[in-house]
């Protein structure tokens, strides 16, 4: 009986010394919502992955700052040629942590590597769609970049590309990442957690954190309750319902924005005036502070106020339910079929509360006259309504979708939502298809000038869609950090960037 | 007992493949794991070559046989997601849910016996009120409920156990408990029922009137009998747990074989699915001529 007591003490002790260790080490625990399926850092452009591995294992060529711009990463320089060519310089004296030299040629490998048809990168093809790059190595330092269609904001651009060394396979997704970055990726345990250490021999200065430990809870309210026991220090992503401690919670914008996307090649949604009666018929501030956090944004474009060229002289539609009702009956008198049965399509789990979302919109559609049923599918399901190619016969659909654009630019919004054929387009006007070309040509304040010109076109001539919000999101932090999350930490989290109180 | 245990292998087997045609028919009626698997904006060229890679790009009934082929050689196929057998990402999941589940029957079989045969020894009495009235809240309280309470309760706020996880034994005891509640409660009525049955049959009537004690009445002479019917729950309660404690692992971050079921069906794994449901029903299987067997022991009049 002695023995099984002083086990059980040991035990305790063990459990409890544990427990004082994570309050004074400098590692620290991460909880995610998911657990990672690919961990090739071509793919950090999604979020789950990017948590972990992107500035913390792989590194960017440059990188995006919040409220400094475009910073230099793995590139210090960058210089336009002429002719949609730059020439980017490398930082000297980089290693990856299989102890070889970053040089131009693993730049080059790693943009044909996400580019090559052997394996399918999402940095490829969600930022680099339609491009065509080729590099040119000139020394081990500097490499010519050169796009066609030629890029204005290559640099920008490049500000999503890892860096993989030279040796990665182009034919298969890596099982261990390599990379330049602060931290090494030690070990995954599948289904359990994954571990990280500090790089001894990294380039740049030396993080206050010594390792990371992810782990992965599928329920918020847990991931939530593992922060304030102790057991982790930061949950990345929790329910605006278990935000409830101020001590710890941070509320951001994330990023993200949500909207309804009508069908305009089919009618009742080909008409203009349908359209702006769902515009109309939306009461969008009855929604924040009830099913949606305080300081969701209402959203006037698809992409949030810290993209450039985000006109800022756009207001929200209005709630005005009588207006919407007119418009709707002005349509019917042309000959419009207002009454045909509309699908409403939501996506489940998109984000917190959008089935109440969703429910709340139908029933102010329905309210207005609309006649209309809502569908809310499993992802794979709702990809096939919101990608192209759309199915043939397909009644009017509204397909509700949340989009996040963290990269400083409308223009990796633009193309792939509203030009004739982007892949998520369910729209094609010619003006808008001129309005994204010139935008995307220019630089600078004409640039700037062109995407507001483009964002209010979109929202008052075309009304293109139903712009509800730019959402918050929450994250618990351990008070023992020093570390506040911004609007990357939706598809970041630098662990260089967390210190120590 | 050779020749029944024989008809029960084949029987099962059967169903197994019956099992095993409609799951990986079902399955694939989900849709083409490429639009999971590859980003949205994926070429063409590189869903034909991942279709190709995976088999997808043939025609059903063909990729049904080259299946089938694959399993005589006890070949499950590779997980898409997991870069590895999927056979190992399920034996890695089933035997976490191996332990938990027997851990938590143990409990339970031993706590609802006890408790269910005092109950029914009292029957009427205070302790049967209070073990009926906690059986039947436990019997239908939600899982996802009780836990989320556990954690706020015992890990946030008293701080005497971790949240979730693995890796000492504290780990164990919030998923155990909330797993045990259930099958509990359902299991002490089984008991309770059956052994107010039993200590009114004629033979305990008998034994009371020759001045045998009330403890050798309870749990020789009744609880043998009423043991056919707990025994037939237990094993039902077993195999839900075996075919998967979903909620219990998501929520405390257990990586058995329910969780790994639910992200295969998810992300459209057809090899981790049909290998799961092939390692539980096999599993399943097993345990049921257990329970067979178990039956011969305690009724020697049962046999097959």
């Amino acid at each position: 009986m002695t023995h099984i007591v002083g086990r059980i003490s040991a035990a305790l002790l063990a459990t409890t010394i544990a427990g004082t260790a994570l309050a004074q080490d400098t590692s620290v625990t991460i909880v995610l919502s998911e657990e990672l399926d690919i961990v090739d850092p071509c793919e950090s452009s999604r979020s789950n992955l990017g948590r972990v591995l992107l500035q913390n294992i792989s590194e960017t060529v440059t990188e995006l700052v919040p409220g400094s711009g475009l910073q230099p990463r793995l590139a210090v320089s960058w210089e336009d040629k002429g002719d949609g060519t730059w020439r980017f310089k490398l930082r000297e004296g980089v290693t990856f942590s299989d102890g070889t030299a970053l040089d131009a040629g693993d730049l080059a490998h790693s943009i044909a590597r996400f580019q090559g048809d052997a394996i399918s990168c999402e940095i490829g093809a969600k930022f680099f769609g339609g491009i065509d790059l080729t590099t040119e190595v000139i020394d081990d330092t500097t490499i010519d970049i050169t796009a066609d269609p030629a890029q204005p904001i290559l640099p920008l651009l490049m500000s999503t590309v890892t860096v993989v060394p030279s040796e990665t396979a182009m034919d298969s997704f890596v099982e261990t990442p390599i990379g330049t970055g602060p931290f090494v990726w030690e070990e995954y345990a599948r289904g359990e957690y994954i571990k990280l250490s500090a790089n001894d021999s990294y380039w740049g200065e030396t993080p206050a954190v010594t390792g990371a430990t992810y782990l992965f809870r599928s329920d918020s309210a847990v991931r939530a309750a593992m922060v304030a026991a102790g057991e982790a220090d930061i949950a990345a992503n929790i329910a605006l319902q278990d935000a409830t401690d101020p001590a710890m919670d941070y509320s951001y914008p994330n990023s993200e924005t949500v909207y309804m996307r009508p069908d305009t090649h089919t009618a009742p949604l080909d008409d203009v005036r349908v359209r702006q009666a769902l515009n109309y018929a939306i009461d969008r501030e009855a929604f924040v502070g009830t099913i949606l956090a305080n300081g969701t944004l209402l959203a006037t474009g698809l992409t949030p106020p810290s993209t450039i060229g985000y006109n800022t002289d756009l207001e929200p539609y209005p709630y005005d339910l009588e207006k919407a009702k007119a418009l709707l009956a002005e349509a019917a008198a042309d000959g419009v079929p207002v009454d045909t049965k509309i699908t409403l399509i939501g996506r489940i789990g998109n984000y917190g509360n959008v089935l109440e979302t969703m429910e709340a919109s139908l029933s102010m559609w329905q309210e207005a006259g609309f006649n209309m049923e809502l569908r809310m599918v499993e992802v794979a399901e709702w990809l096939d309504h919101y990608s192209q190619p759309f199915a043939e016969g397909r009644g009017p659909e509204i397909v509700n979708a949340q989009h996040d654009n963290a990269n400083g630019d409308p223009v990796f919004s633009m193309y792939f939502k509203y030009a004739c054929d982007g892949l998520q387009s369910a729209t094609c006007d010619e003006t808008l298809e001129g309005l994204i070309a010139d935008a995307t040509a220019l630089t600078g304040a004409d640039r700037e000038a062109k995407w507001s010109e483009t964002f209010k076109y979109i929202q008052q001539d075309l009304v293109a869609d139903v712009m509800l919000f730019h959402m918050v999101g929450f994250s618990r932090v351990n008070p023992r950090l020093e570390f506040t999350p911004t609007i990357r930490t939706n598809s970041e989290l630098q662990l260089s960037q967390v210190g120590f109180k | 007992m050779k020749s029944f245990l024989g008809k029960r292998a084949v029987a099962s087997a059967i169903s197994l493949v019956g099992l095993v045609i409609l799951v990986f028919f079902l399955s694939r009626l989900t849709g083409d794991p490429t639009d999971l698997f590859l980003p949205e904006h994926a070429s063409q060229e590189a869903r034909d070559k991942f279709r190709a890679i995976h088999g997808l790009d043939q025609p059903l009934i063909i990729q049904f046989f080259s299946y089938l082929g694959d399993l005589l050689r006890f070949d499950f196929g590779e997980s898409v997601r997991r870069s590895e057998p999927a056979i190992d990402s399920v034996l890695r999941g089933f035997a976490w849910t191996l332990q938990l589940g027997a851990v938590t029957m143990s409990l339970v079989t031993v706590a609802a016996i006890v408790v269910g045969s005092l109950a029914a020894f009292h029957v009427g009495g205070f302790f049967d009120r209070v073990a009926t009235f906690f059986s039947l809240i436990g019997a239908s309280a939600p899982d996802f409920w009780i836990a989320i309470v556990a954690i706020v309760v015992f890990s946030v706020n008293l701080g005497w156990l971790p949240t979730s996880g693995t890796g000492t034994i504290w780990h164990w005891v919030m998923p155990v408990s909330v797993l045990f509640i259930r099958p509990f409660g359902l299991i002490l009525q089984v008991v309770r029922g059956s052994m107010i049955a039993a200590l009114n049959s004629a033979y305990v009537k008998t034994a009371r009137a020759k001045g045998v004690r009330n403890r050798p009445i309870i749990f020789v002479h009744a609880l043998r009998n009423a043991l056919l019917p707990v025994i037939t729950v237990l094993g039902d309660q077993t195999a839900a747990i075996l075919n998967g404690a979903v909620v219990v692992e998501t929520i405390f971050g257990f990586p058995g074989i329910g969780k790994l079921m639910i992200d295969s069906i998810l992300q459209r794994d057809f090899n981790v699915i049909l290998a799961a449901i092939m390692v539980t029903a096999f599993a399943i299987f097993l345990m049921n001529v257990l329970i067979d067997i178990l039956y011969t022991v305690l009724d020697p009049r049962i046999r097959y």
